[in-house]
């Protein structure tokens, strides 16, 4: 007991002999109003965009960000308890641009969109900070998407590759698992050199609890960052959110590596944004968003990009969340984002329903990268999906008024029925690409002509099972990435070795 | 179009510039009329302070407030008002003085937004934030 008060002592003694009083002079206003998170100061006619301003209220500081700088005025959102603050309290410019904490030791955490750690793990020691607000890389530091996100995904990872550094917009009504999508991506950088950012915008606490649990539990944030800001949370830390999410992946974008940023999600950072956009007073547009939204997005999404290796070669892959009103992709912020990002994830509620999970839509969902983000393998195998998944769509609708069809519409039609089945994928099992090769491999060669179609899914988990025990031919696509001969030979037979130990074939 | 305080003053302010006392007050009586006229009254004050700031700043003149713990001597004031020509070029200064114990020790200095704060209350201040965080 007397030790650690002998060390308490120590320390402060320490701090006091080691405290230095500074004397600066400093820009000071006042605040002449205070409502709803935003605060007009009179004064500080030096404050620069986006400057941090300390609210000295009686008993405490508040930090506030200058956002409105005016003639006689500065318009401020306050990112703390704007209670506090009452009219005519000093305010001083730090000159310091709003920045956030960031570094190795954020990995693990759960953080707000100021740096500050939410999970009780304590304090987080970190030495360096990034402003939120940077110009995106250049033109000369890019380089072109190549390498693939495996995001676990059948439907994704076949028919709407993702590349390291590119955009991809998930989007879809509420409920249908967009947030799914990204989790189960998330637990599928394992082993893969990614590190993942997750950012809640406006997203219920006991949501982002779950999540973090079911991540724990996967092994997931040893190398995952959570930005939470939550749904009880200002509007004014609900829209620096994603930008504080992406100055922590710019810091490992600086030292090459490549980093995975979720922003989940971007119609309640709109939403937000125009909430405070209207408190100062900015005139309102469309759907009374303000005139810059459009640029409030694009800043943020093309900050994600595929440095050259002069730069360091690090990437930032970002996965846009959009949720959308009964369907409606022409409202104002879909189709912002919709043209801002690299193509989109789409997902269906009718797909949903029918228990096509995960619901995505082959026909309106594109990847503007395409299969230069795909392994040679993968590339073989899933060449033809994306149009056969289509047609079949189209096909399907056609048969169904009339049963007379010729052996090859027929044939079609089973094909196509085994497609679908085989783009079912339960929550939380996202899948290594060697293995969707596997399935997909058996699909498109007829092996899968023969099995019932309720039996699919069985077929398949039992085959996965197999090639875990007899697993030379997943090794090989893994190290060769393609199928040449060897690796197709081990395919076929692993598949027809597989196919004799189950009983359910159709004769 | 809204007609600021910061507006008002500088067009009082120019209209009467270099005019004789009895002109000024025939101007002030205008002046007056169109604030009633406009409806504007509410404004007075802040147009007020505003024409203070205008007339200081284009006769060279600052005024600033120095506020300290105990009475300043006159070699203290001379480095005061020193300091504050070199950093605006004013070339009068108008120092309003103030007591004010709670301070402890040392000075504030207030002039436009800028305060510089130089007192021992401010130095324990930020060093009890410093231990607390």
């Amino acid at each position: 007991m007397s030790t650690t008060k002998d060390f308490i002592v120590e320390q402060l003694k320490s701090e006091i002999s080691g405290f230095k009083a500074e004397v600066s002079e400093k820009s000071v206003g006042k605040v002449l109003k205070v409502s709803d998170g935003i605060a007009l100061v009179s004064g500080l006619a030096e404050a620069m965009m986006s400057e941090i301003l300390i609210f000295k209220t009686e008993n405490s500081e508040v930090t506030g960000v200058a956002l409105n700088l005016e003639d006689s005025q500065v318009g401020a959102i306050i990112l703390g308890d704007y209670t506090a603050i009452k009219e005519g309290d000093e305010v001083v410019a730090t000159k310091r641009i709003l920045e956030v904490p960031v570094g190795e030791n954020m990995i693990g955490r759960v953080v707000n969109p100021l740096g500050e750690p939410l999970d009780g793990k304590g304090k987080i020691e970190t030495s360096k900070f990034y402003p939120i607000e940077k110009i995106a890389p250049g033109v000369i530091t890019r380089a072109s998407v190549k390498e693939p996100v495996q995001t676990g995904i059948k439907a994704i990872d076949a028919m709407i590759p993702i590349g390291r550094g590119q955009r991809e917009l998930i989007i879809g009504d509420r409920q249908l698992g967009k947030t799914a999508l990204a989790i189960d991506t998330i637990i599928n950088q394992k082993g893969q050199n990614m590190k993942c950012v997750y950012v809640a915008i406006g997203q219920k606490e006991s949501k982002v609890a779950n999540i973090v649990t079911k991540l724990t539990e996967a092994g997931a944030m040893d190398y995952t960052t959570i930005v939470l800001a939550g749904a009880s949370t200002s509007a004014s830390l609900l829209y620096i959110a994603p930008y504080a999410g992406c100055a922590m992946a710019e810091y490992f974008l600086d030292k090459g590596e490549d980093v995975l940023v979720i922003y989940d999600d971007l119609s309640k950072h709109a939403v937000s944004y125009r909430e405070i956009s209207l408190l100062l007073r900015r005139p309102p547009g469309r759907e009374a968003y303000p005139g810059d939204v459009f640029y409030l997005h694009s800043r943020l999404l093309e900050r994600a990009c595929k440095l050259n290796k002069d730069f360091g070669g690090g990437s930032i892959t970002a996965l846009p969340i959009i949720e959308t009103q009964a369907g409606d992709l022409s409202a104002y912020i879909p189709t912002n984002v919709i043209s801002i990002t690299d193509g989109q994830i789409f997902l269906e509620p009718d797909l949903f329903y029918k228990g096509n999970r995960p619901a995505v839509n082959a026909g309106l969902s594109v990847s503007r990268v395409g299969s230069s983000a795909q392994i040679k393998a993968m590339k073989k195998v899933a060449g033809k999906m994306r149009l056969e998944a289509a047609q079949y769509r189209e096909l399907a609708a056609f048969a169904q008024f009339g049963s007379d069809l010729d052996s090859e519409t027929q044939k079609k039609l089973e094909r196509g029925k085994r497609l679908y089945e085989i783009f079912k994928q339960d929550q939380y099992q996202p899948l290594s690409v060697a293995k969707q090769v596997t399935a997909y491999y058996a699909l498109i060669n007829g092996f899968m002509d023969d099995v019932p179609v309720d039996k699919i899914r069985e077929f398949e988990a039992g085959l996965y099972k197999y090639a875990d025990l007899n697993d030379t031919a997943l090794k090989l696509i893994d190290t060769k990435k393609e199928i040449d001969e060897e690796v197709e030979s081990n395919l076929k037979k692993l598949i027809e070795d597989y196919k004799i130990t189950v009983d359910y074939l159709i004769k | 179009m809204k007609i600021s305080a910061q507006q008002y003053a500088q067009s009082l302010f120019e209209s009467v510039v270099g005019k004789s006392d009895k002109e000024v007050k025939a101007v002030l009586k205008n002046f007056v009329a169109v604030l009633g006229q406009n409806r504007e009254f509410n404004k007075e004050k802040a147009i007020i302070e505003a024409f203070i700031d205008i007339w200081n700043r284009e006769r060279g003149e600052l005024a600033a407030t120095l506020k300290s713990a105990r009475e300043l001597g006159p070699t203290a004031r001379e480095t005061v008002v020193n300091y504050l020509k070199d950093k605006t070029s004013a070339k009068k200064i108008i120092l309003d003085e103030e007591i004010d114990e709670g301070l402890i020790g040392g000075f504030v200095l207030r002039y436009g937004s800028k305060v510089l704060d130089g007192s021992l209350k401010n130095s324990l201040d930020s060093l009890k934030n410093k231990i607390s965080n």
